[in-house]
């Protein structure tokens, strides 16, 4: 299981695009983790486990879709794996971003960076951390959403060889 | 690249109330036909959720470093430190995987009966299905190449392909792999998703091999009948040439002649959905529970009776009992209010964060326990995962858990100022009572009803799962406590600042509770299994 240990952020993230909540990509995420450990026999190492893993979660995700779609909004079938297609191309540039990441945030002001995670604490409220802030929640959003543009630009920035 | 920073702030707008959970129907349909026309916009949109989850993951790995900074909870820093620290350590390890890491390559054996977490599909649901006798399933069992005789009701599969095969009884089914099965008699419908195509049905004397889509095949005496309702299958019969059938397609399958049109329409095959029945049957198991837990919350005998009900999504757990004692009722940290066991109509808590508990006071002393509770274990990922502990372990109070060996374990403090008898090494004066391992990853995300009864007067300790005694063990004259007690305890995780060990300082629950109640008396085997009966979903 050490493969999947190494690979599990970038399967969360690759979940994270097919599937609405962050609650929800967990409970998929874990499904897949079973199917995983269950399948692991058939698993061929001579393909890349990411690909084997992506396989799987797309199914899980789908199934997930049929459980939940009656009752909430699930993409159709078709787009989740368009999405999830050309997702698998990207896994590489994810795991780029994701180390670009670390270095971006610390670009940002102490004071930026403690707004920007707190504002992700899991369980809290945009628009309660909003009224903490005195602000209104327009406020904030358009603060969050600066951040985000400036650490997203970053990224790029470091990903584009210059 | 294609970056989310250039995205129009009207498809931002999608994106953001698409994750928030509060898109309406007209926007979800928006960004539905957006994302299927425009490549870069999906793009964009991957790039937007990898951040928005990077920058999560990083927020909740700084909150479970500490897990009570925003609960307010007043404890000196001095005592918050080491639980922090294990936290942190458990984080750091992995959390949710450590029990999938650790796990044996050869699943263990439960009391005698192999292990089910082998095989390429599972049951998904069950409407009064009845097999062949000595035969049961229950949804969520994972199956391999096996025969299934569905005698009545239906059964809906899920294989790990992707495809979904619902079944109408009687019917024959065997499956081979996850992308291959056989149907000798009876009524079929699959439902095959673009990932599944090329899944292969075969009858007697044909073979369809799925191209995307939903069809039915019903066999009755060699005689087959399909039809297509979506999509498109590719399908020989006999020795005739393969023939493609699209959506509103019809074929008789002649036993010993050709396959011939039919007309579509005819033939009632299962129903993929079963909406109507499932929902009639979870709304009737949840209004008997209702009245069961009416009943139940007036027996005097309760200490403690906790249903997870709406309640909880504002934090507060109330103890149902009556007279009504505010003490016990539950305050609720860290743990999430998720789906229980009737998704949509009652939830349950889940205890998945290592900060996650419910506090209770429950004072009092009592001649004995019994200690009975819903519980979906999704891993065992601690050496100890708690169901309900007496917070510091003091003389004459519980420990109600799970070992990660699957066993079931309640223990009792005999005197906590001295050595074990046995052990005076290893641990204080008490005793584990064990069951034998009644749980492995096979049943991970199943609910199951676990019981234990600690009985001074007849001398023993039980342990019941779904209603049924599966160990029962002498109280050594040693290890005899008649002064029963709790005062401060937790559901679902254990209060031990002391300990700075994160095998032995973390305890919480993986998983969820929908009910717990605890008895001042010993519960009757009768009563245990006539509890666990009416408390069913």
């Amino acid at each position: 299981m050490a493969l999947y240990t190494r690979h599990e952020p970038d399967l969360r993230r690759f979940i994270r695009s097919l599937i609405p909540t962050a609650t929800d990509t967990a409970d998929v995420l874990q499904q897949t983790a079973l199917v995983i450990w269950r399948k692991f026999d058939q698993y061929d190492p001579a393909t890349p486990f990411m690909k084997w893993a992506c396989v799987i979660s797309r199914f899980e995700a789908l199934a997930y879709r049929r459980k939940i779609a009656r009752d909430r909004l699930v993409f159709r079938e078709d787009i989740l794996d368009l999405i999830g297609r050309e997702g698998e191309e990207e896994l590489e540039l994810r795991s780029q971003e994701h180390a670009a990441l670390e270095q971006c945030l610390k670009k940002l002001s102490e004071k930026q960076r403690h707004f920007l995670l707190h504002a992700y604490t899991p369980g809290v409220k945009t628009k309660d951390l909003a009224a903490a802030a005195g602000s209104t929640s327009a406020a904030f959003y358009m603060r969050l959403k600066r951040l985000r543009h400036q650490l997203q630009s970053c990224i790029e920035k470091k990903l584009t060889p210059s | 690249m294609n970056s989310f920073t250039n995205l129009s702030s009207s498809d931002q707008k999608l994106i953001d109330s698409y994750t928030e959970g509060t898109i309406s129907s007209d926007d979800f349909a928006a960004l539905e036909s957006r994302l299927a026309e425009d490549a870069d916009f999906r793009a964009a949109m991957r790039s937007y959720l990898a951040l928005d989850d990077n920058l999560a993951r990083l927020a909740e790995s700084q909150a479970e470093e500490n897990p009570w900074a925003e609960q307010g909870h007043q404890k000196s820093a001095l005592k918050i430190w080491p639980i922090a620290l294990a936290a942190c350590v458990a984080f750091a390890l992995g959390l949710a995987l450590m029990n999938l890491r650790t796990t044996p390559e050869a699943p263990q054996e439960i009391a005698g009966i192999e292990s089910k977490a082998e095989g390429f599909a599972v049951i998904k649901h069950l409407i009064s299905a009845e097999w062949p006798e000595g035969k049961s399933f229950r949804e969520g069992d994972a199956l391999s190449a096996e025969t299934l005789h569905l005698e009545s009701g239906t059964a809906s599969i899920q294989f790990f392909s992707g495809a979904t095969m619902t079944i109408e009884g009687p019917t024959e089914i065997s499956l081979i792999s996850a992308w291959e099965a056989t149907c000798r008699e009876g009524s079929v419908r699959m439902l095959v998703p673009p990932a599944a195509r090329g899944f292969k049905l075969h009858s007697p004397y044909t073979e369809i091999i799925d191209l995307g889509t939903e069809f039915g095949l019903q066999v009755r005496d060699g005689e087959g009948h399909v039809e297509v309702f979506d999509g498109e299958i590719a399908l020989t019969h006999r020795d005739e040439d393969e023939k493609l059938l699209t959506k509103g397609g019809a074929l008789r399958l002649a036993q010993d002649g050709p396959s011939s049109e039919s007309t579509s329409g005819q033939i009632a095959y299962p129903d993929s959905n079963h909406l109507g029945s499932l929902t009639q049957r979870r709304l009737t198991s949840f209004q008997n529970w209702k009245t069961h837990r009416a009943t139940l919350a007036d027996d005097p005998r309760l200490l403690g009776y906790y249903t997870f009900e709406q309640e909880i999504n504002v934090g507060l757990l109330p103890n149902l009992i009556s007279p009504t004692d505010a003490n016990s009722n539950g305050a609720i940290i860290l743990a999430e209010p998720v789906d229980g066991r009737w998704p949509g109509l009652k939830p349950a808590l889940e205890f998945r964060r290592p900060g996650a508990r419910v506090r209770v006071n429950i004072p009092g002393k009592f001649p004995a326990f019994t200690f009975m509770a819903w519980v979906r274990v999704d891993s065992l990922s601690h050496q100890y995962s708690a169901l309900f502990m007496g917070d510091g372990y003091e003389d004459g109070e519980p420990h109600w858990q799970i070992r990660n060996d699957g066993r079931l374990m309640l223990s009792i403090m005999v005197d906590q100022d001295k050595r074990h008898p046995y052990y005076p090494k290893k641990s204080r004066h008490h005793h584990i009572y064990l069951s034998p391992p009644v749980w492995d990853i096979s049943q991970s995300g199943q609910w199951m009803h676990l019981a234990s009864v600690y009985d001074p007067a007849t001398e023993l300790v039980s342990h019941f799962v779904d209603g049924a005694e599966v160990s029962t063990e002498k109280i050594e004259p040693v290890f005899m406590v008649k002064n029963l007690q709790i005062g401060n305890g937790e559901i679902g995780n254990w209060s031990q600042p002391f300990r700075t060990d994160p095998t032995f300082a973390i305890r919480n629950l993986n998983g969820r509770i929908d009910e717990l109640a605890i008895f001042k008396t010993a519960l009757a085997k009768e009563e245990i299994a006539r509890i666990f009966e009416a408390s069913q979903h």
